[in-house]
């Protein structure tokens, strides 16, 4: 009987391609456009996921890693007195604007490392050595920046100078970073130095970087930290999360996104349901002979389910492997922004499946009213 | 058996086709999504520190930022006045004793300053001796005047003229043997002058800083140093401690001290004193403009050059114990 209904289903070409069209559109929907969503979250947390510590440390009404409150020097040396803190380093974070001989000017993200530690500094390096950053006035750059000068025919290498604030820069390396959503290049260059490149201000640290002594758990630490007054600590789960909350909360993101979504749902639901809706109509015939038969109400129930969990299957596999296909498409080219985590595909096939029984719903209603002598009309 | 829709054998086949070629479309994109996910769920390995900064060697530790000098503090060297530089006598590195002289000032002025008061003072021994005669004349006039006075022949009118003549002269000869003295006391402090402008080290110690050059002017200033002076046999280091950690400062607490951002080469201090004296922390950024953002308690150890390379002025992380 399941094959006879699988059968009926595969039967109808037109009708068959229209279902699995207008579920997989919707997954399609569903799961791109939630992936760019998170993705785009993502990219807010880049300087915390480019610069791995166990925890941040921030002036006390610091909400998130893209907004900076300046500190006193002073309280890298308060940090360290705190007992299970290993080692506590400072680090500067602004954008600057970078000026090449020619004009050309560029925002970037000017990030100090602690001069003889260079803690948080980039993982991968594509040209160069993380060590030439000790060198006089020298700056790393990453991917990003290569690629937004490329843009305006300046090909930047290893030995390119440029100016930030009149103060000479000289590239010693090339580096690969995440992408952040403000958009700007990140430049590395050491504390000392960033100092000097930074507009004069009477406070200049940005944020405080620590590590924990072993055996001394993150949230202990970063709770006596709290305490010390005047300053917040994160660790670095904490931050990201707090940002992508703030920037959830902030911003007009979340409300552009999820309407999409919520569109691709609504089209999702009424394409399928009455398609569905349609097909089982036009197999009514063939239903009501069933009934006729002696078919129960079961068996038919158990037909039109299975064919409305076929179809659901087969359009979630062609929606999310063609958001899989968009993803592996611009992951390569590094933007737009796109995360795909687990629970994105989970989403869309639980709103799959609830299109499904939706559909299958429809159809079941219409069965239960069909009496067997339609077969005869 | 109802019948379905009738269909003849290729039909069938092509259905049947369908059907796969959907069915494993779809197994494809879920596999594709899949890898996707697994290939984006990786958690990003930390980066180990090119150098692991610094780290408390205590349970219970004041970190603090230190800069070292020589023992005794460094002596800043400055002229007693201001004038051009004719020589400069030592190099960065020297050492030197108590007396030696650094540098020296232009003397040709002072020169000829003694040379005018020592002519001054020739020209006053010349009057005196001038003076000394019309004495004796004066002297020669009264002796005969009080003979002749015996025999009536001159008048008390005349006779006291002449010891009143006398008198001056007398006093003509001291006015001018004070004179002389003073005179004496100018060359004296003219050749004090002159001394002045040989700069001399006020006790042993090594050249650390030569900011003077032969032809410059050099003016005694607090800003600018012309010489600095120290010993770097023995340092000691001078920790500010933020003024929330003063209170925790123990008197007679250790101390452990590394080398700016590197955890390598631990140096042990030995507790000197604290300052009684919470001062503006001193910014080393260089600029003019920096503004006093808090106040440090400095608290002075000592520590011997061991093998680490420490210099005089660089800064150092210390880490104090506070139990």
């Amino acid at each position: 009987m399941l094959r006879l209904a699988l059968k009926m289903l595969f039967g109808d070409r037109a009708k068959y391609a229209m279902l699995v069209c207008g579920l997989s559109f919707c997954a399609l929907l569903m799961s791109q456009q939630t992936s760019v969503f998170c993705g785009l979250l993502l990219w807010t947390t880049a300087t915390v996921r480019n610069i791995r510590v166990p925890i941040w440390v921030a002036d006390a009404k610091v909400e998130q890693v893209n907004e900076v409150v300046t500190m006193r020097e002073v309280e890298v040396q308060r940090v360290r007195s705190v007992p299970g803190v290993d080692w506590a380093v400072p680090l500067f974070w602004s954008i600057l604007q970078a000026r090449l001989p020619d004009g050309t000017f560029q925002g970037v993200q000017l990030t100090g490392l602690d001069s003889a530690s260079l803690v948080g500094r980039p993982a991968k390096m594509l040209e160069g050595r993380i060590e030439d950053l000790q060198l006089p006035n020298a700056v790393i750059v990453d991917q990003v920046a290569i690629e937004k000068f490329a843009k305006r025919g300046i090909r930047l290498h290893v030995g390119t100078v440029f100016e930030i604030n009149d103060k000479e820069a000289r590239v010693v390396g090339i580096c690969e970073t995440e992408r952040s959503f403000l958009g700007q290049p990140y430049v590395f260059t050491t504390y000392s130095r960033a100092l000097q490149y930074a507009p004069l201000q009477r406070k200049l640290l940005s944020f405080i970087l620590v590590h924990p002594k072993k055996g001394t758990p993150v949230p202990e630490l970063v709770h006596r930290i709290s305490t010390l007054g005047g300053l917040r600590a994160f660790s670095s789960d904490q931050f990201a999360w707090d940002t992508l909350i703030w920037y959830v909360r902030n911003t007009g993101i979340p409300i552009s996104f999820g309407t999409v979504v919520i569109l691709g749902i609504v089209v999702g639901i009424a394409i399928a349901g009455q398609t569905f809706y349609l097909f089982v109509h036009e197999n009514m015939r063939y239903l009501a002979a069933l009934k006729a038969m002696g078919a129960g109400f079961s068996v038919l129930a158990k037909m039109v389910v299975l064919q409305a969990f076929t179809v659901g299957f087969i359009g979630y596999g062609l929606g999310v492997g063609l958001a899989a296909l968009f993803g592996n498409a611009v992951l390569r080219k590094g933007q737009p922004p796109f995360y795909m985590p687990w629970q994105i595909l989970a989403f869309t096939g639980v709103v799959i499946i609830l299109i499904c029984l939706f559909s299958a719903l429809v159809g079941l209603i219409k069965i239960a009213r069909t009496e067997a002598a339609m077969v005869f009309k | 058996m109802v019948k379905s829709r009738p269909c003849t054998a290729r039909e069938n086949a092509s259905l049947f086709m369908f059907k796969r070629v959907s069915f494993f479309v779809a197994l494809a994109g879920i596999g594709l999504a899949a890898n996707l996910v697994r290939k984006q769920d990786v958690v990003l390995p930390p980066v180990a520190p090119l150098a692991e900064p610094a780290s408390a060697p205590y349970r219970d530790s004041i970190g603090a930022r230190g800069i070292v000098e020589g023992v005794e503090e460094n002596v800043r060297i400055a002229p007693a006045g201001a004038g051009l530089v004719a020589s400069v006598k030592v190099k960065v590195g020297d050492e030197v004793s108590a007396g030696d002289v650094l540098f020296e000032q232009d003397t040709r002025d002072a020169e000829a300053q003694i040379a005018v008061q020592e002519a001054t003072v020739l020209a006053i021994q010349t009057s005196i001796v001038e003076a000394d005669v019309a004495l004796a004349d004066k002297q020669d006039q009264w002796d005969r005047v009080v003979q002749l006075r015996e025999n009536r022949v001159v008048s008390v009118d005349e006779k006291q003229r002449t010891q009143f003549a006398l008198r001056a002269a007398a006093s003509r000869v001291e006015s001018r043997k004070s004179d002389l003295a003073a005179a004496r006391a100018q060359a004296a402090r003219a050749k004090v002058q002159r001394e002045l402008l040989s700069v001399r080290a006020p006790r042993h110690g090594t050249v650390l800083q030569v900011n003077i050059r032969a032809g410059e002017y050099a003016v005694p200033s607090a800003a600018e140093v012309s010489l600095l002076l120290g010993r770097t046999d023995s340092f000691q280091l001078r920790a500010d401690v933020d003024e929330d950690n003063a209170p925790r400062v123990k008197p007679g607490c250790s101390g452990v001290a590394f080398i700016k951002g590197s955890r390598q080469n631990s140096i042990p201090l030995r507790f000197v004193r604290i300052e009684p004296y919470i001062l503006p922390k001193r910014s080393l950024t260089g600029e003019s403009g920096e503004r006093v953002d808090t106040r440090v308690l400095q608290v002075i150890f000592q520590f011997d050059r061991g093998t680490v390379p420490v210099y005089a002025g660089q800064q150092m992380d210390v880490f104090l114990d506070a139990k």
